[in-house]
């Protein structure tokens, strides 16, 4: 194991202050939905953790998740905890590239054998393995040989989790998420278009404080941000159940800030923490803004209706095959009735 | 596909499919068959006033008759209104309706259509009671008329369960309830719900014969 | 003294206290096997269907509140005598044969085919307790004319000979003579001569052109033969030129009652023919309900195209006459309660039409309660008070017709059918009732002004 300073003397160094270092974990504690009694140990953990190897492996991305994460106007103690990981690997972020990058990698992979996070962000193209490279090898085959030492994996934003946008309709590079190719590894999946940077870093510290992964939903979520739909916890739900909708995007109704569901909000399908832990640094988040909620943290989120179609709009299909049902329909009319009066010939004959 | 992907995709088609040609196959099964003319001599105009007089007016009972139906009329008239207001004035359903027909309508606020949803439910379970115990329904009571009243209330309480969020997240309860609708949609035209055009039919022939004859209608 | 109950008589000749046991007849017809007979009930249930029966018989939402106006179910709760129950057999006929969906319900089997034993045990529901008086037509919610579709139903019944003897017999008898009681020209024309005789009325009988063919019911001219020089007085007096004539004077149809309807046919010819033979331009039908509804409008029908000639009912006849002064009457001093024949008034569309004629006799007509076009039947159409096994059934309805009178405390009881006035007679003697049934038409007869022609 490579051991650098622990994470407490690096916060230390940047002069963070002991109550800041504590504040910050009584909010991850809350968020964690843990009992103000886990804080010491919480507190324990991060201080006293060494640096934990974390190889961040970026795919079909656009690297917004990156810059989620790393952006910030001020020095935040999120960002100064990712300085206090061991980021041995990261395109955007490293110094070193081409063989050396590549060298970098394989050393950390084997002086941590069995105890490094691997991050991936971007999906992984499978119907054509040249659609992304990196030094010559295929994503597949870097994902795959990377995960092979790896204590757990993180797939960070709806990308990596669940194939994204390169995995839109019509998928032309086959791309998918982590999941649908690491098996044998636990895989965390942290979605959102980008996801909320808190949120990225709280599963870390999780990570850090239990050394295990946080319990997760249906689609390997964390339960803890993932577990309530934006619906739930919306400030503009009683104007939904009041039956008061914003029509347009600059009428009375949304000036007033009303509910955005006839503008295509998909709150109540999407499970992510936005409502509650929002962003840059509890700012805001789309609603709050004005704009309906894309559903981003959910899978195939750019194919499940159009962002501005609202949620309980049905997909009929094409107007030919509703026209060819009712031609069918009135073929079958008539042939019905074309028998019922030969029978009734036939026994009025009889009769 | 997730069940709420496929509900509201392909369920929703096929269900509209078999809606539409059901619907077409019934009735031009019907309108096509024989006619039959009526030589005799009018003691007042029928046709189409005639017909459209008595669709209007056999929704309500006559005076002599009221007291012997009041009690399933009753029922009959809650469920009734309740699913018209629960299906065409929730502003979720009122904005399916607009994607469908580019029509948009003011809808009534959530809670009182979760209230009138409840009423409607109460009535149907009334209706069903009473379905199962009065000696005149049990005797004529078939297969179509259980099956009805099943596939009518299905939507109805799976569409409660959405607001109350019982038994499954959110968006399994809305598949449920979007499926619950598919079903009820396909088996419209075949069973007694077909009385939902066939209605015009009965009523506007016995309006035009009757009101012709200056009897009363 | 207990209260006769008119379902299940005591068995006085039993040791122990019983009821002797409720007779089933299953009256059959010919000597078809049963296989033949459901072959004939089938063809000719489905011959009835168009689209308007069509429509009925898809439509029907098993709702029960036509048992709820019927007087047979609301008066011995039996479900069986639920109207739409009634014509079960015809619709199960119709989604098997006819309907949109028959070929999968034959298929898969949806509905049974009709046996043997169902048609028989239907004689009873389609003949005994049904007199097609319509009230469940009006409460129907889909509008289905359900009093129509057993009127149609009994075609099939008869041509599988599954007819109530007493009613074939009539219906037979009608075809054959012309006239249910076997009333031949020669008969009708002694009938005419003896009134004409005692009440001192010129009655034209055969004349070989005239405006005005009147007709009378074998009812009329068997029990009630006043009406012959009743209606006489009347034309008389409103100066028509009219007659009786010997080769068209029945009006009834037994044809229609009992489901024939080449015999229906048969007998409105009659009179359709004599009528254009002797170029009349109005047939007056007599106080007779179904004779109303066959001619006025199933006539035409029959006929193929339109009448050339007006059809009135007497009592039509009778409002016209006396709303234009053709004919004059005094005033008579008395209350009254007017039963509305259920073919004239509810189904036949001449309900106003008595209500002329009683206001300008100056009575004080006490309208029943729920009175006019939904008053309670008097039991005895449709043929059935032709069925003796149905007399307990009739007279058990009969009560609600008698508490409807009853109410009103009217002094005298009046009505324009003499099948109605028949159901009144027989009901009234059983019931030893202080009501006797009047016909309209003799009141005004009775109270004629001169020189009003």
């Amino acid at each position: 194991m490579k051991y650098g300073p622990t994470v407490g003397e690096v916060l230390q160094a940047k002069g963070v202050s002991r109550r800041g270092f504590l504040k910050y974990c009584a909010t991850t504690a809350s968020l964690l939905a843990l009992p103000p009694s886990m804080i010491p140990r919480i507190a324990a953990a991060i201080e006293n953790a060494r640096r934990p190897s974390v190889i961040w492996l970026s795919f079909q991305e656009c690297t917004g998740c990156t810059e989620s994460l790393t952006r910030s106007a001020s020095p935040t103690v999120e960002g100064l905890i990712f300085d206090a990981i061991s980021l041995d690997y990261h395109h955007t972020l490293q110094a070193a590239a081409g063989e050396q990058a590549e060298a970098a990698r394989h050393a950390a992979m084997e002086e941590n054998d069995g105890g490094y996070l691997v991050l991936v962000d971007g999906s992984i193209p499978t119907a054509n393995a040249g659609y992304s490279t990196i030094a010559g090898i295929s994503n597949v085959d870097m994902l795959m040989d990377t995960v092979k030492g790896a204590a757990a994996v993180v797939a960070i934003g709806s990308c990596a989790a669940f194939g994204g946008l390169p995995g839109a309709d019509p998928n032309p590079t086959g791309a998918v998420g982590v999941q649908d190719l690491v098996k044998d590894k636990p895989v965390v999946n942290v979605p959102g278009c980008p996801p909320i940077p808190m949120v990225m870093t709280a599963v870390l510290a999780q990570f850090l404080t239990f050394g295990t992964i946080p319990d997760l939903d249906k689609h390997g979520r964390p339960l803890a941000f993932f577990g309530n739909t934006i619906h739930d916890r919306c400030y503009r739900r009683p104007f939904y159940e009041q039956g008061k909708f914003a029509e347009t995007f600059d009428d009375e109704g949304a000036k007033a800030g009303w509910c955005l569901y006839k503008l295509g909000c998909k709150g109540p399908t999407t499970y992510n923490a936005c409502a509650t832990v929002k962003w840059n640094q509890g700012t805001s988040f789309p609603i709050e803004s004005g704009h309906p909620c894309l559903g981003c943290s959910e899978p195939r989120f750019w194919d499940k209706g159009g962002f501005y179609q609202p949620l309980s709009t049905g997909h009929f299909g094409s107007g030919a095959k509703l026209g060819g049902a009712a031609v069918a329909g009135v073929a079958l009319g008539v042939a019905a009735a074309a028998a019922g009066r030969r029978r009734q010939a036939k026994f009025t004959k009889e009769a | 596909m997730d069940l709420l992907e496929f509900a509201r995709g392909p369920a929703l088609q096929v269900a509209a499919y078999i809606l539409v040609g059901g619907t077409l196959w019934r009735l031009i099964g019907i309108i096509l068959l024989k006619e039959k003319p009526d030589f005799s001599e009018p003691r007042k105009s029928g046709g189409l006033p005639a017909a459209l007089k008595v669709i209007w007016t056999r929704a309500f009972t006559a005076d002599p008759f009221k007291k012997a139906t009041l009690y399933p009329k009753m029922m009959a008239y809650v469920m009734h209104i309740g699913l018209f207001a629960v299906i065409f004035l929730f502003t979720p359903h009122i904005v399916f309706f607009e994607g469908w027909t580019g029509f948009d309508w003011p809808g009534l606020p959530n809670n009182v259509i979760y209230l009138l949803g409840v009423a409607t439910v109460v009535s149907g379970i009334a209706l069903l009671v009473r379905r199962l115990t009065s000696p005149v329904l049990k005797l004529i009571s078939n297969f179509d008329d259980y099956f009805s009243w099943f596939v009518t209330m299905l939507p109805l309480v799976t569409g409660l369960l959405i607001p109350v969020r019982a038994l499954f997240r959110y968006e399994d309860l809305l598949a449920i309830h979007i499926l619950s609708v598919c079903l009820l949609l396909v088996w419209l035209p075949f069973g007694k719900l077909g009385h939902t055009f066939l209605v015009f039919i009965t009523r506007g022939t016995t309006g035009m014969v009757f009101e012709r004859r200056g009897a009363k209608t | 003294m207990t209260t006769v109950d008119g379902r299940h008589e005591l068995d006085r000749e039993a040791e122990r206290l019983a009821y002797k046991p409720p007779e089933i007849r299953h009256d059959k017809q010919g000597d078809l096997d049963s296989e033949e007979r459901i072959n004939k009930a089938m063809y000719n249930f489905v011959k009835n269907f168009n689209t308007q029966t069509a429509s009925y018989l898809d439509g029907c939402l098993h709702c029960g509140m036509c048992a709820d106006a019927c007087h047979f179910h609301v008066r011995t709760d039996d479900p069986r005598y639920t109207p739409i129950w009634k014509i079960e057999l015809f619709k199960r006929t119709y989604k098997r044969q006819v309907g949109p969906f028959a070929f999968f319900y034959r298929l898969l089997g949806l509905k049974r085919h009709v046996t043997i034993k169902d048609l028989e045990e239907w004689q009873h529901l389609l003949y005994d307790s049904c007199t097609v008086c319509g009230r469940c037509s009006l409460v129907c919610p889909m509008g289905i004319d359900i009093a129509g579709l057993v009127s149609m139903a009994r075609h099939g019944m008869f041509k599988a000979g599954l007819v109530p003897h007493e009613l074939h017999e009539t219906a037979k008898r009608a075809a054959e003579t012309g006239s249910p009681l076997g009333i031949t020209p020669e008969k009708f024309e002694e009938r005419v001569e003896w009134m004409a005789d005692e009440h001192e009325v010129d009655i034209p009988l055969n004349v070989e052109q005239a405006d005005v063919l009147a007709v009378m019911s074998s009812i009329e001219i068997q029990k009630y033969p006043e009406s012959i020089a009743a209606t006489a007085k009347i034309l008389n007096a409103a100066g028509e030129s009219w007659t009786f004539r010997t080769d068209g004077f029945e009006a009834t149809n037994f044809g229609m009652l009992s489901g024939n309807p080449e015999w229906q046919k048969e007998a409105s010819m009659k009179l359709i023919n004599t009528a254009i033979k002797i170029g009349a331009k109005t047939l007056v039908l007599p106080e007779c309900g179904h004779a109303y509804m066959a001619m006025r409008w199933m006539g035409a029908n029959m006929y193929g195209k339109p009448l050339p000639f007006k059809v009135l009912h007497i009592s039509e006849y009778l409002a016209d006459a006396l709303n234009t002064g053709k004919i004059k009457v005094g005033k008579v001093d008395k209350s009254v309660a007017y039963h509305d024949p259920c073919q004239v008034s509810r189904r036949g569309g001449a309900t106003q039409a008595a209500r002329d004629v009683l206001k300008h006799l100056g009575v004080d007509h006490r309208e029943m309660k729920n009175g006019g076009d939904y008053n309670w039947c008097c039991g005895g159409g449709g043929g059935v008070i032709t069925i003796k096994r149905a007399d307990k059934l009739r007279h058990r309805v009969f009560k609600l017709k008698m508490d409807q009178v009853e109410e009103t405390e009217a002094d005298e009881l009046l009505s324009s059918c003499a099948n109605c006035r028949q159901s009144f007679d027989d009901s009234q003697e059983h019931f030893s009732w202080d009501y006797k049934m009047g016909s309209l038409m003799e009141m005004v007869a009775e109270n004629l002004e001169e020189g009003t022609a």
